[in-house]
């Protein structure tokens, strides 16, 4: 039933610039630093000696902020491909059950939030491979500066799809998406427990790594919630 | 006898206020059952439970014999419907919708080009549903309630922003439907004439209760028509009646019969002319359906 849900979502996001914004997010930041390295590429190699390390930090400042505004605006949009003429009565009247409708919208979010971080991972290889920063390529970093945001990012995708889902009106979700993109863009100061600190990937400990796993951790326990209450409301 | 519906004591309630009360639907296969009520009567809530999109603060539900809450999924599979306005998405053509309900429904792609061809859309098929005219939209939506092949079909005020040869178009084929299918039929209204001309029963709902639920003929026998009388002294003409065991009501000098038989009209004018009376008219006032419903609904705000 899911693989049918699945084919089903992915035709309706057609013209819908899902794809477009998914390839806009991981171009956008590395134009940056196109921008970035274009105006001052001398003085920013004299930075420091490990010229890859420090053009993917460069990079990855960026990835928290890219990350979370591109969930917010996927899952609002997600939101209104169905409700713009009410048509999740007309999808939860076809024989499908409530989770596995839920479960398909998260998915397909999932699944261009993760496509996205692997163009993600080219365009930072082939920016760098033009910026000719040196032989050792740094294939492990560049693997978890790609991928270790989206993971941390989970419990985001997971809350902002249930505010999405249930609201009627999509001010609230874009509302609170605002003041997540706020709190990611201070992560510096946020305490270690807020969500929106994840994507950077900072911790008192300075291991990236268990921002990945809680977020998936609490990303499961939210997308839980968020299913349940989906299922228990009736439908709009 | 087999209910393809049949609702016991369904209620829901909204914070403090009841939408429906108590309701209990019976459909048999094969009917075109007419769900009648004013706006805000309940209809559409009564259908949202049918289908499983709300769910009932009490009561039970069985389609197919089987109970909704238990088997939702598999009575889906046997049902079409259209609720309210018609759902679609606006950016996609009317192919692409019925496409992407089809993946789900998993039936054969040549069934979105029969339904299409059902409601005559086939023209427009790889055109986007934004530049439908309202009357294309609610065909679109009622191809994709006929997609699955259902062997119910719930369809909520389906004639809705129609031009009079959509509805008698539409009118037609749910009409036929039922013929050529076996397929049953809930269609709800808030126009009698609209299910006088297509239903085979009758429900009227009104305040989230069924006050009449029976045959449509059932439904013509309370529009039967009274016989009046216009006659000289009226009412002493009436009393001369009551005393010869004549049932008749007496009101603004027009005599009313109770019994409107041919025989007993002969037997009453009979009497009258014999009794030096000189009648003018004897007339027979028809109520029609709509009289009728808005009678009962209207006692109904009355109590």
């Amino acid at each position: 039933m899911i693989g049918k849900l699945l084919s089903a979502d992915f035709l309706k996001i057609k013209r819908k610039g899902f794809l477009f914004l998914t390839f806009l997010g991981p171009f956008g930041v590395v134009a940056l630093q196109m921008v970035n390295y274009g105006v001052r590429k001398d003085y920013l190699l004299q930075q420091s000696d490990d010229d890859w390390g420090y053009y993917l930090s460069n990079i990855s400042s960026f990835i928290p902020l890219a990350i979370v505004l591109g969930i917010v605006i996927l899952t609002s949009l997600m939101a209104s491909v169905e409700d713009e003429t009410n048509a999740w009565k007309q999808l939860i009247s076809l024989p499908v059950s409530k989770m596995s409708a839920y479960l398909s919208k998260f998915t397909v979010l999932a699944v261009l939030l993760f496509f996205s971080s692997v163009l993600l991972m080219v365009f930072t290889l082939a920016y760098g491979l033009y910026l000719n920063l040196g032989d050792q390529l740094p294939y492990v970093e560049l693997l978890k500066n790609s991928f270790y945001p989206y993971f941390a990012a989970i419990p985001i995708l997971a809350l902002q799809l249930w505010i999405a889902m249930v609201s009627q009106n999509q001010g609230i979700p874009i509302t609170t998406g605002i003041l997540g993109v706020i709190f990611t863009y201070s992560a510096f100061v946020l305490p270690d427990w807020m969500i929106w600190k994840w994507p950077s990937l900072m911790n008192e400990w300075n291991e990236p790594i268990i921002n990945v796993m809680l977020g998936i951790g609490v990303g499961i326990i939210l997308y839980i919630a968020g299913m349940m209450d989906f299922t228990r409301r009736d439908v709009k | 006898m087999e209910y393809v519906v049949q609702t016991e004591n369904l209620s829901k309630r909204f914070g403090k206020e009841d939408a429906v009360v108590g309701l209990d639907m019976k459909i048999k296969k094969g009917e075109i059952y007419g769900f009648l009520g004013p706006n805000g009567a309940g209809k559409t809530t009564t259908i949202r439970m049918l289908l499983g999109l709300m769910k009932s603060t009490s009561g039970t539900i069985q389609i197919f014999q089987k109970d909704l809450k238990k088997e939702r999924i598999s009575i889906l599979q046997r049902v079409g419907s259209l609720v309210e306005n018609p759902s679609y998405y606006p950016h996609l053509t009317a192919y692409e919708n019925l496409e992407a309900l089809r993946k789900i429904l998993g039936v054969p792609k040549t069934r979105i080009h029969e339904v299409l061809e059902t409601v005559r859309l086939s023209d427009v098929a790889d055109k986007k549903v934004k530049g439908y005219s309202l009357g294309m939209k609610q065909r679109l939506g009622i191809a994709a309630a006929l997609l699955n092949n259902p062997d119910l079909l719930i369809l909520d005020e389906p004639t809705n922003g129609l031009d009079p040869s959509g509805i008698i178009e539409i009118r037609n084929l749910i009409k036929r439907l039922p013929a050529e299918t076996g397929m049953t039929i809930l269609i709800s209204s808030h126009l009698l004439t609209e299910i006088d001309q297509m239903a085979t029963t009758v429900g009227i709902v009104t305040k989230g209760k069924m006050i009449f639920q029976d045959s449509i003929d059932a439904l013509r026998m309370y529009a039967q028509q009274k016989v009046l009388l216009k006659v000289s002294d009226s009412e002493q003409a009436w009393r001369s009646l009551l005393g010869k065991g004549i049932k008749s009501e007496w009101h603004d000098g027009i005599i009313s019969l109770a019994e409107h038989s041919n025989e007993k009209v002969a037997k009453a004018v009979h009497c009258l002319v014999q009794d030096g009376f000189s009648i003018y008219r004897v007339e027979e006032e028809k109520r029609s359906l709509e009289d009728i419903f808005l009678q009962m609904t209207m006692e109904e705000k009355v109590r």
